[in-house]
């Protein structure tokens, strides 16, 4: 997070961790297609080859609030695979929440479980307070054989504080819940270290308003408290 | 919030001159002007210039700069269009676009000669970076010369102006919004691509940093533990060094009491007793090599060893080291093969060492030639050495025993080093006598040999020169210390 007083400008940043192949930049993607032109910047993908990231996406969005606050909310993958885990430690540097996008199959468990625990000591590595940076798990690829359960999806979200979103990426099911629930606890957290409401007139709801007011929520659970406008006309480049 | 060491070129705000590759942005330009003949200046957020090319209008600008007051009015002019607001206010006003959309953040400039600049923001994820400015052309349905100009002064000659406006370009307004769009989109493009690069080589080379440090500190834990390690193998040898003595102390007085016992110095004994007295004898000379050999080792794992080198008769050597493993060879009934030249073998040698390198060898033979084998040792007379360089003499074992596996015959020289290190195996030894040998003969400048198959016996052979190159050697201990070179600055 940094707010510039100055300039009147407040940026956050959140990063989409996980393991490779797990979804991390469709999810950009899907926000990327769902989110008005006017309000986002190009998406910025490095990828090799094979269609993997090689470094890291970067999809920025931004408004004005309206005390005359210019938010910019910067989202980041960072790459999956287990070599670029340097890079992964820089991506994380200053992070403000984190989206964790978990493989929902079974086989995917004990990658998930080492991504994990590599995201831990990546963010003590970064001087982040595990305790103090929130992060939300997503459970994608709920579409494929061998999946867990609803249930046993409940039984992940009894065993931590972290919220749990189920989805299918690729279709974009569940992407904007994710997104809402980690920028939700983003907000929160840096309202607790810097009062946002008190400070800069920025509540709670005008943060998440303000973003999902601009994003087509058709279709999704965020379709009732932010009616779906039309879609940005964003084609990814 | 924390930030690492450097802060992240992701969390830093860019600017237009780190985005653009200048150079190339500037030939992007030129091509726009010369296609377009308008003039196209363009300045980064704080008033930077990144880009100016001028087309046509220069004549006409330097004649009214030529004018006190038209000096003045172009000044403030070109202040505007460069650091005024980019909003239509401060003379500036919205474009005038026929039917066209409205363009965002697209704003008109008149000038007081009656040209016209267009200015158009440069945004990037909802920051105003810059600013591209269009101009000076000449609007198309312009005639004649507003009153701001022709008051600049009663000198200035219409005609002489009309001229030379002729050669800026006259273009409609809405024309030159157009083409001023599809700049911006172009402009658009290699900003996303600048940033793209920008992004991905600073990352790279922050991630390499990362990478660097965990290896720094992954090579400094190595370094203190192999500080460590050399330590420990210090104290090893010293350890065995201190234990060999104080144990070789008590075993001469258990040796010398059993032999008094045995010559009958207590008075007489039966001859059970008197075997069994002989048992302990026999018993405790083997412990008592065993216990030198290591002594030796230790001295040499401790760098204490120092050979001394003066003119010997080497066949003396041979015979004299023969000679003490004879009876072990008859117990065997071993036969023992000795080829001496005819001609004396002279040369400089640690008589003491280089004998003991001959009995270890001799009795590494003995030990694993079944019974009623056979050993030959050969010495050669002094000749040139191929293996040394230079002229010496060699030694050379031959057992008629079980052999040595290919893979094992570099390691049978390591100390404590046994090709059959099963607690149930067939030959005893602590597995030193070899490495001294090595030791020994590496301290005299020469090498030792190993030629051997399976069942096919084995063969030793100790090269040796004639004269080692310094008349006294320190032999080096096998681990050594990493000098560290001193500081120099």
């Amino acid at each position: 997070m940094q707010l510039n007083h100055a300039q009147r400008e407040l940026t956050v940043k959140i990063v989409y961790y996980g393991p490779g192949l797990s979804g991390k930049t469709t999810n950009l993607q899907m926000i990327h297609q769902r989110t008005l032109a006017d309000v986002r910047g190009r998406m910025l993908t490095v990828e090799t080859h094979d269609d993997r990231t090689l470094f890291f996406d970067l999809l920025p969005v931004f408004f004005n609030t309206q005390s005359g606050f210019k938010v910019k909310v910067k989202l980041f993958t960072v790459p999956g695979q287990v070599i670029h885990n340097a890079t992964r430690r820089v991506v994380l540097q200053g992070a403000d929440a984190v989206a964790f996008i978990a493989d929902s199959r079974r086989a995917a468990g004990q990658d998930n479980n080492s991504y994990w625990k590599n995201l831990l000591e990546n963010m003590r590595e970064n001087g982040l307070d595990p305790a103090q940076v929130p992060v939300v798990i997503q459970f994608n690829k709920r579409d494929l054989p061998d999946t867990k359960t609803d249930a046993e999806l409940e039984e992940s979200r009894q065993k931590g504080k972290e919220p749990v979103v189920g989805a299918v990426a690729i279709r974009g099911e569940g992407v904007l819940e994710t997104l809402y629930e980690v920028l939700k606890a983003a907000y929160r957290a840096i309202d607790g270290r810097v009062h946002l409401a008190k400070n800069i007139g920025l509540t709670e709801k005008e943060f998440l308003t303000q973003v999902f007011s601009l994003m087509d929520t058709k279709g999704t659970a965020l379709e009732a408290e932010f009616p779906a406008k039309p879609a940005g006309g964003g084609q990814a480049p | 919030m924390t930030q690492g060491p450097r802060e992240s070129v992701l969390q830093r705000r860019l600017t237009l001159s780190e985005l653009l590759d200048v150079p190339t942005f500037t030939e992007v330009v030129k091509g726009f002007v010369e296609l377009y003949k308008i003039g196209i200046k363009v300045f980064d957020e704080k008033g930077g210039k990144l880009a100016d090319i001028k087309i046509g209008n220069g004549d006409f600008c330097g004649y009214v700069f030529s004018f006190p007051e038209g000096r003045s009015r172009c000044t403030k002019q070109v202040g505007r269009v460069k650091d005024g607001p980019l909003a239509p206010t401060q003379g500036a006003r919205l474009p005038l676009l026929d039917d066209s959309a409205p363009i965002k953040g697209l704003v008109t400039s008149p000038c007081f000669t009656g040209l016209r600049y267009l200015l158009l923001p440069i945004t990037f994820e909802g920051d105003v970076l810059g600013r591209v400015v269009f101009g000076p052309f000449l609007p198309a349905e312009q005639k004649g010369f507003p009153e701001s100009l022709t008051e600049v002064s009663a000198q200035l000659e219409i005609g002489r102006a009309q001229e030379l406006v002729e050669k800026v370009r006259r273009a409609p307004e809405s024309t030159v919004a157009r083409v001023m769009v599809h700049f911006a989109q172009v402009l658009d493009t290699l900003v996303a691509q600048g940033q793209r690069t920008l992004l991905t080589s600073q990352l790279h080379i922050e991630a390499t940093l990362v990478q660097n440090r965990e290896l720094e500190d992954r090579a400094q834990k190595l370094s203190e533990m192999n500080v460590k390690l050399k330590e420990l193998d210090r104290l090893k040898s010293a350890f065995l060094a201190t234990v060999s003595h104080e144990l070789r102390t008590p075993l001469t007085s258990i040796i010398g009491y059993s032999e008094m016992l045995a010559e009958g110095l207590a008075g007489p004994m039966s001859q059970e007793q008197n075997e069994y007295v002989r048992t302990i004898m026999d018993k405790g000379e083997t412990l008592l090599k065993l216990i030198s050999s290591i002594l030796d080792i230790s001295q040499i794992e401790a760098g204490r060893v120092r050979l001394n080198f003066e003119p010997s008769d080497i066949i003396e050597v041979v015979q004299s080291s023969v000679s003490s493993v004879k009876p072990q060879a008859q117990k065997k009934g071993i036969t023992l093969d000795v080829q001496l030249p005819k001609e004396p073998v002279n040369a400089a040698c640690d008589r003491d060492r280089l004998r003991q390198v001959v009995v270890n060898l001799l009795a590494n033979a003995v030990k694993f030639t079944p019974t009623n084998g056979k050993i030959t040792v050969i010495l050669t007379p002094v000749s040139a050495q191929d293996d040394l360089g230079k002229k010496g003499y060699r030694i050379s074992v031959e057992d008629s025993g079980i052999g040595i596996p290919k893979d094992q015959q570099e390691k049978i020289f390591q100390s404590f080093y046994q090709v059959d290190s099963s607690s149930t195996r067939e030959f005893g030894g602590a597995g030193l006598g070899l490495a001294i040998v090595k030791s020994f003969v590496e301290g005299h400048g020469g090498v030792v040999k190993v030629v051997s198959a399976p069942g096919q016996g084995a063969r030793f052979i100790a090269v040796l020169p004639e004269k080692p190159a310094t008349p006294q050697v320190q032999i080096a201990p096998p681990v050594q210390p990493t000098p560290v070179a001193n500081d120099r600055f």
